[in-house]
């Protein structure tokens, strides 16, 4: 190494684990993606993702909600899928207790797991699940049907939300897919 | 410590074993080279399929089978655009003019970490070799990767279930270690190793250039080796990051790619920016216009290229408020750039202006980047874009500032340096030819491709209604007048490196007030031993 370089070597190192350490900072950010951006849709409630609470707050008001369900079924999952009712007239902040129905159509043992998400997205906030069957797997044998419960609330804060001030109907949307054999 | 402590290297030992950032420099133009020819054969193969509607001639590639032929194209198209943007204008730009000329702008005898700019430069034959063999191999039915540049999840996961997609990823992963090692050797050489006198604000605008681009580098290519090492896992080892059904989502990737890929486009075109500056001060005998303005407006576009990437996504079902930011943040960056025209605009004013083939094509690449510019800022519209995604517009687009803003400040560069580099000079009416001839043809190319896009032609596809064959069949015929451009350029090549005549240390004069300009031409294999007075 020439004269020059050595003098420079050690400002050189230095620079070197500075930029180490902002490579490694990077990395770290792609590595927690997926729990930033699951976060980040929790706390925000983006793109439809709903709140999950233990209970009612107790408080009722006035306003009424119609709330609609939709169902979807992935290509791959040969089971009739649909809500038992079409929608329910709520107030807010009280507690629903809703169904789906789920047949596995074929003649082999699968399991399904769902996703959702409520429309219009900016009323995702305040639509909280006390308990639905989407966290959990659910294995069908053939021909067998079940009654997949839900029950929800929405939030009462939404009226001090003037943006949703003009919402009268949330959509709760489930799309089920077949789980992936391990 | 004596410099002569030993001989220079010689024979296979000298390039293969390099610590020499000029021998590194032309080992990645000969590279950037070779790759732009291949890259260049395949858009050739692609135009030519495309000049008339129905499937023509690719099925000659395939023992007829259509469907293989239509999967050969989708092959072409991802291997054109990864070996454009990672195996021609990167090395070209970074590798070639930044190895050869930072060290030597600020008055440096080498890079930091000489080793590790010769690992930077072999991973790069390695990695694009990589991406060849894929092409061999099975992708989905047929072989090869047939995904984009931008491997998007589902296609590139279920989509292609043999293992060309995993040695794709394996490539972009040995060219991003590439470029990150490349980046923090030249971080470390600008912070550290300027010759006294050279402070920041008397670096040259090239140097600049070559700074903003490899931050660029060091902070978004971390993000791209994330997301694909995401897709191999998702491929091979059972993940779900971008699988619905597993509880994932393909939108994750898009993201974590156009993180990744919006700086990368600021990557290509910065240095091209730098040389740029240098190239219109020496044609212009006149310092560059508004340094500090030049030299921040680069700083700014890196910045501000962080935080717009979701313009590339504005048809995944994204929020309407969300559309909003990404659309007013992505047009503010056309503020900086615009400073950056008009401040080159304004060098020239009241200069004497000369128009050598290296000034030739600066002012070419003024004029077309500012073109490809403006239906940028169309494009940033997210209304707009609902219509303009994924059709020839965004074609049209991004070769007006690639193929011709990057493409021509590479061909500037080029002209403005083989002299420096070889020693001697090149041909003069070949290298007019060969710009006449590229200017010409790039925008036969690619003109016709705005009115294709606003007619609604998808891109990325073999084949196409009858109401498209008009411009198509243009655009081919730009593609020919380009090709014979091409081997004019390798004409001249050949020409300049047998040429019996030897430039002088400074072929350009006064105007040309950069440090190499006081080296002989080509400089001596090590610079700099005593350190030059900067005034």
């Amino acid at each position: 190494m020439n004269a020059i370089a050595e003098n420079h070597k050690a400002s050189n190192l230095k620079t070197l684990m500075v930029l180490l350490v902002i490579l490694a900072c990077m990395v770290g950010l792609v590595a927690v993606s997926v729990p930033l951006y699951r976060l980040f849709c929790q706390v925000t409630g983006y793109g439809g993702t709903t709140q999950v609470a233990e209970e009612a707050t107790g408080v009722v008001l006035a306003r009424n909600m119609t709330v609609r369900f939709n169902s979807d079924v992935n290509n791959e999952l040969p089971w009739h899928f649909k809500p038992v009712q079409r929608s329910v007239n709520v107030k807010v902040g009280e507690e629903a207790l809703i169904f789906y129905k789920a047949m596995n159509n074929s003649n082999e043992t699968i399991t399904g797991t769902a996703t959702f998400n409520v429309t219009p997205f900016k009323a995702a906030q305040y639509f909280n699940k006390i308990d639905c069957f989407c966290f959990t797997e659910q294995t069908l044998v053939p021909g067998e049907e079940v009654d997949m419960p839900v029950s929800f609330y929405i939030d009462p804060e939404i009226a001090k939300d003037k943006r949703l001030e003009e919402v009268k109907e949330i959509t709760l949307s489930y799309t089920f897919f077949r789980a992936e054999e391990d | 410590m004596s410099d002569q402590a030993h001989a220079n290297p010689t024979g296979w030992r000298r390039w293969v074993l390099s610590t020499n950032h000029k021998d590194i420099g032309t080992m990645y133009l000969i590279f950037a080279i070779f790759a732009g020819i291949v890259g260049g054969a395949f858009s050739g193969l692609m135009r030519g399929e495309l000049m008339e509607p129905g499937i023509a001639y690719l099925t000659m590639f395939t023992n007829g089978d259509v469907d293989a032929a239509k999967h050969f194209f989708n092959v072409l198209t991802t291997g054109h655009g990864l070996i454009m943007v990672f195996f021609m204008v990167m090395p070209a730009l970074i590798g070639g003019f930044g190895n050869w000329f930072v060290p030597i702008m600020i008055g440096a005898p080498d890079m930091a970490f000489p080793r590790m700019n010769n690992i930077s430069f072999w991973l790069l034959p390695a990695a694009i070799l990589l991406l060849v063999l894929s092409t061999m191999i099975e992708g989905s039915t047929y072989p090869g990767v047939g995904t984009g540049w931008t491997v998007y999840a589902p296609l590139a996961t279920s989509g292609h279930t043999g293992p060309a997609v995993d040695l794709a990823i394996f490539s972009l992963h040995l060219a991003g270690a590439s470029s990150i090692m490349g980046a923090i050797n030249f971080i470390c050489t600008i912070f550290n190793m300027r010759a006294p006198g050279m402070t920041l604000h008397k670096m040259p605008l090239f140097v600049w250039s070559v700074l903003v681009t490899v931050f660029l580098l060091l902070l978004s290519l971390p993000v791209l080796a994330g997301a694909i090492t995401m897709l191999l896992t998702d491929r091979n080892f059972g993940t779900h990051f971008f699988d619905a059904a597993g509880g994932g989502d393909p939108i994750l990737y898009q993201h974590l790619f156009w993180f990744f890929g919006h700086p990368e486009v600021y990557i290509l075109i910065l240095p091209g920016f730098g040389l740029v500056s240098h190239i219109v001060s020496t044609f212009s005998r006149k310092p560059i216009f508004g340094y500090l303005g030049m030299a921040y407006a680069m700083v700014a576009i890196g910045v501000v290229g962080f935080i717009v990437w979701a313009h590339h996504m504005y048809t995944v079902g994204m929020d309407v408020d969300t559309k909003a930011y990404f659309t007013a943040a992505t047009m503010v960056i056309a503020v900086p750039t615009g400073i950056k025209i008009f401040s080159w605009l304004a060098t020239m004013w009241g200069g004497s202006i000369t128009f050598e083939t290296p000034m030739l094509f600066a002012l070419g690449m003024i004029f077309l980047f500012t073109l490809g510019g403006v239906t940028g800022v169309v494009l940033a519209n997210g209304g707009v874009d609902t219509a303009m995604h994924d059709t020839y517009y965004v074609v049209a687009h991004f070769h007006y500032t690639m193929s011709m803003g990057a493409l021509f400040s590479i061909f500037a560069g080029w002209y403005y340096w083989i002299g420096k580099m070889s020693g001697k000079p090149y041909p003069q009416f070949i290298s007019k030819l060969h710009f006449w001839l590229t200017f010409i043809g790039v925008n036969v190319i690619f003109f016709p491709q705005h009115f294709l896009g606003l007619a609604g032609m998808p891109r990325r596809i073999p084949d196409y209604p009858d109401a498209y064959s008009l411009w198509n069949y243009v655009s081919t015929v730009g593609y020919m007048i380009t090709g014979v451009g091409t081997l004019v350029f390798l004409l001249g090549l050949f020409l300049t490196l047998r040429s019996k005549e030897r430039v002088g240390d400074n072929q350009w004069g006064e105007s040309a007030t950069t440090l190499e300009w006081t080296l002989s031409s080509p400089p001596p294999f090590h610079q700099f031993n005593e350190l030059p007075k900067i005034k």
